[in-house]
């Protein structure tokens, strides 16, 4: 089995982050392409390590070095929660190599064993950025005993498990639920949806208990954490009382719980793969009257149809507009008038007012369904590319449904969030004109991103919405510094707020401008 | 007749300078059908991809009814069907919506559409899955379906690529008549093929295409004689390897 299980998890490997790609392509651009992947990807891991590191040294500055442990599991373990929880199926059920993989001589716990490994193995990257500066400030500033060295190299490897596996367990358990219903991807998206709004809100929840706590007193934290998540306080008092059989335990639940984990799945593997794989069929179909449609319209169609029959894509790329409008909603039913008076008595009613468009801008550019749009053409392509119409109307189709998805989400919270917080007539108009042209560049970054960057040989969406696409993940970075920076100005130059707003959005307008120009003179080829 | 495909010097480059096909010259007229031989990585489905204009090549030019699939590949498209080796489809719509998706895109007259599909669909024994899920397809359904794609919009020039593979021998029946049929309407039809005994007894002409350089090229009396084309083939093909 062990064998079996190299072979499964290597073939697996070849994939990830285009690895086999950059070493065996023999096109120039296909080796530039996968260079500048990497480098983007160490860029960004760089990056977190680099914020990691500060963090954690202004912690221990701030005398709150015996913190940092818990702090280090809880981060770690509420990251791997939530980018866990949208790979759960694509990784693990509903494969498109489902049917090659089973007809080989491997038992299953060999198949799911090696699906789980190479999960883990992704999210032990983000224990690493999490985790290891942390612990090195730690043990520079607390200089614990030898044994703490070994507990704190063990945490690395431990904790993302347990969170993983509880993501994973839910991702699994929507599947089989919605799997016995018709309409399946429907029912997917919606609980899935729910769930990470759940994780989302829950870890919001966690990390200001924790900001509040860490302003008096550090060991504090502890408390919370164990309310919320008991496991890392098993390690915390192990690396504080160098208590080897707490973390004994520690290690031993997390690794059980991966094994009873994989266990269960590999036993309802085939079932599960079949509720998935198999689909309602009438054969009594009459032919009804047909609507005609222009080609850019039956393009539209056809990409709203591809955007709600798969789940990963649509929370992947929806939820920072769904967020939106809960956090709207929020704040015109539930927001109390003591919180609304409070920002007016401190005076930052004002300041929220004026930053309100840009902010809200945030939450667009988290949303573009155009990255990853090209890439889930897959092996459908040369449809696209065989139809007898303009590259641009296929651009475009893809640039309407993300357009779609934002606009009136965006234009109902703005009433919602305008209903909440005052706001004169050219702020109300701001909020309206500002997201509207992020929406709008945020499209069409993620369009011409996924044209750069194509990911069309993969086994599941998920590694097109996701694992190691690089569209996808320079669109939202991109995206996001494009409005976390302005906001940022803005609350650090209050009087220039206005100028700030603008310019940067006229700034946006017009590259946005010049890339739609570049992407409309791009051909389509398979 | 006139011709509907014209290959003019076609040659595509890959990269490393290997050349998948070299200067290959071709026409196809109205009313042909054109078998496209050659052994796996001869170069075949590079040229048809080239042109369907689903691929950018480096020399020479390709002609579909005199326009260019370069300079006018909207054009070029609207007057071409193709269906490659493995056609896969788009999942999560049913058959009827992907078919009236290409009658949109190819601007079927609405009023026809319905008699096209269950035309097409009645012959190739499709037409009460229609309305389910293309995921819940066979591959022959999927084969079935791309094929009535293809044919719904009265395709000038019909670019198949391996059709018969995946067909159960009713549907290949069809589809031989299907071919013929739309043949005798004008049009004109260029497949690659491994089945020789298919392309024997269909086509009014063939090509024989080996390491990218088209090595035989005419009517299938001129190529084959009295002999069979498999015997034909493999003699081209094995004196080719000597040379």
């Amino acid at each position: 089995m062990k064998g079996k299980y190299k072979y499964l998890l290597r073939m697996q490997m070849y994939n990830l982050f285009g690895i086999n790609r950059l070493i065996h392509s023999r096109g120039k651009q296909d080796k530039q392409r996968s260079a500048i992947v990497a480098v983007l990807g160490l860029a960004a891991i760089a990056i977190l390590i680099v914020y990691t590191t500060k963090f954690s040294n202004s912690m221990a500055l701030a005398g709150l070095s015996e913190a940092l442990p818990t702090l280090m599991v809880v981060v770690c373990s509420l990251a791997t929660l939530t980018l866990t929880f949208v790979k759960s199926t694509g990784v693990l059920i509903g494969l498109k190599d489902y049917d090659m993989v089973m007809s080989m001589p491997v038992n299953t716990i060999s198949i799911v064993t090696s699906r789980v490994t190479l999960l883990y193995l992704t999210n032990l990257i983000i224990s690493f950025i999490a985790m290891l500066p942390s612990s090195i400030i730690y043990i520079w500033y607390e200089r614990p005993p030898i044994c703490s060295y070994l507990f704190l190299a063990g945490a690395l490897f431990l904790t993302p498990i347990i969170p993983m596996i509880i993501s994973l367990s839910l991702g699994v358990l929507i599947v089989a639920v919605s799997s016995r219903s018709r309409h399946k991807n429907i029912f997917s998206l919606v609980l899935s949806t729910a769930a990470v709004l759940m994780i989302v809100f829950a870890s919001a929840k966690t990390q200001s208990m924790d900001k509040a706590q860490i302003t008096n007193l550090g060991m504090a934290i502890a408390e919370t954490v164990n309310k919320f998540y008991p496991p890392a306080v098993l390690f915390t008092n192990a690396l504080l009382h160098n208590d080897l059989v707490g973390f004994a335990i520690f290690a031993a639940v997390s690794l059980l719980s991966g094994i009873a984990f994989v266990t269960i799945v590999s036993h309802y593997y085939k079932t599960l793969n079949t509720a998935v794989f198999s689909h309602y069929a009438k054969k009594d179909y009459k032919i009804g009257a047909l609507k005609s449609s222009s080609p850019f319209m039956a393009l539209y169609k056809k990409e709203l149809h591809r955007l709600s029959s798969c789940t990963i894509y649509a929370l992947n790329s929806c939820i920072g507009i769904v967020l939106l409008l809960v956090v709207a909603s929020f704040a015109v039913f539930f927001m109390p008038s003591t919180l609304r008076q409070q920002a007016e008595v401190m005076g930052i009613m004002s300041v929220i007012q004026n930053i309100m468009p840009i902010a809200l801008a945030v939450f667009v550019s988290m949303t573009s369904t155009t990255a990853a749009s090209l890439s889930l053409e897959g092996k459908n392509r040369w449809i696209m590319c065989s139809v007898p119409t303009q590259a641009r109307t296929v651009y475009n189709s893809k640039i309407a449904v993300n357009l779609t998805v934002i606009l009136p989400v965006l234009y109902v919270s703005v009433i919602f969030i305008r209903t909440a917080i005052p706001s004169s007539l050219m702020q109300t108009v701001l909020m309206f004109l500002i997201p509207t042209v992020y929406a709008f560049s945020i499209s069409v970054l993620g369009i011409y991103l996924n044209i750069k960057f194509p990911k069309y040989d993969w086994t599941s969406e998920y590694y097109a919405v996701k694992g190691g696409a690089i569209s996808v993940l320079a669109t939202v970075v991109i995206g996001m510094a494009s409005s976390l920076t302005p906001l940022y100005l803005c609350i650090i130059f209050p009087h220039y707020q206005m100028i700030i707003m603008l310019g940067i959005t006229c700034l946006i307008l017009l590259a946005t401008l010049a890339i739609y120009h570049k992407v409309c003179q791009t051909q389509l080829y398979v | 007749m006139n011709n509907v495909l014209e290959i003019k010097n076609y040659t595509k480059v890959y990269s490393g300078n290997k050349k998948a096909v070299d200067s290959l010259n071709l026409t196809v007229k109205a009313g042909e059908i054109h078998a496209f031989i050659g052994h796996n990585g001869a170069g075949k489905t590079t040229t048809i991809r080239a042109v369907v204009g689903i691929m950018d090549f480096d020399e020479g030019e390709i002609l579909i009814n005199g326009h260019s699939v370069k300079d006018e590949p909207v054009k070029c498209k609207s007057m071409t069907a193709y269906i490659p080796d493995n056609p896969d489809l788009y999942d999560y719509v049913t058959g009827i919506q992907y078919l009236n998706y290409m009658c949109d895109m190819f601007s079927v007259p609405a009023k026809e559409r319905v008699p096209r599909i269950q035309k097409f669909a009645d012959v190739l024994k499709l037409t009460d899955r229609l309305g389910d899920l293309i995921s819940s397809y066979s591959h022959g359904m999927k084969q079935k379906l791309a094929l009535i794609g293809a044919f719904i919009h009265s395709p000038h020039l019909l670019v198949l690529d391996e059709p018969f593979v995946g067909l159960d021998p009713e549907a290949s029946f069809h589809l031989k008549k299907m071919m013929r049929e739309l043949c005798d309407a004008g049009a004109a039809i260029f497949f690659s093929t491994h089945v020789l005994e298919v392309a024997e007894k269909l086509c009014d002409k063939v090509t024989i295409i080996n390491n990218g350089k088209l090595i035989e090229s005419g009517t299938m009396e001129e190529i084959k004689g009295s002999h069979s084309l498999e015997d034909v083939f493999m003699e081209v093909v094995e004196n080719e390897r000597q040379v």
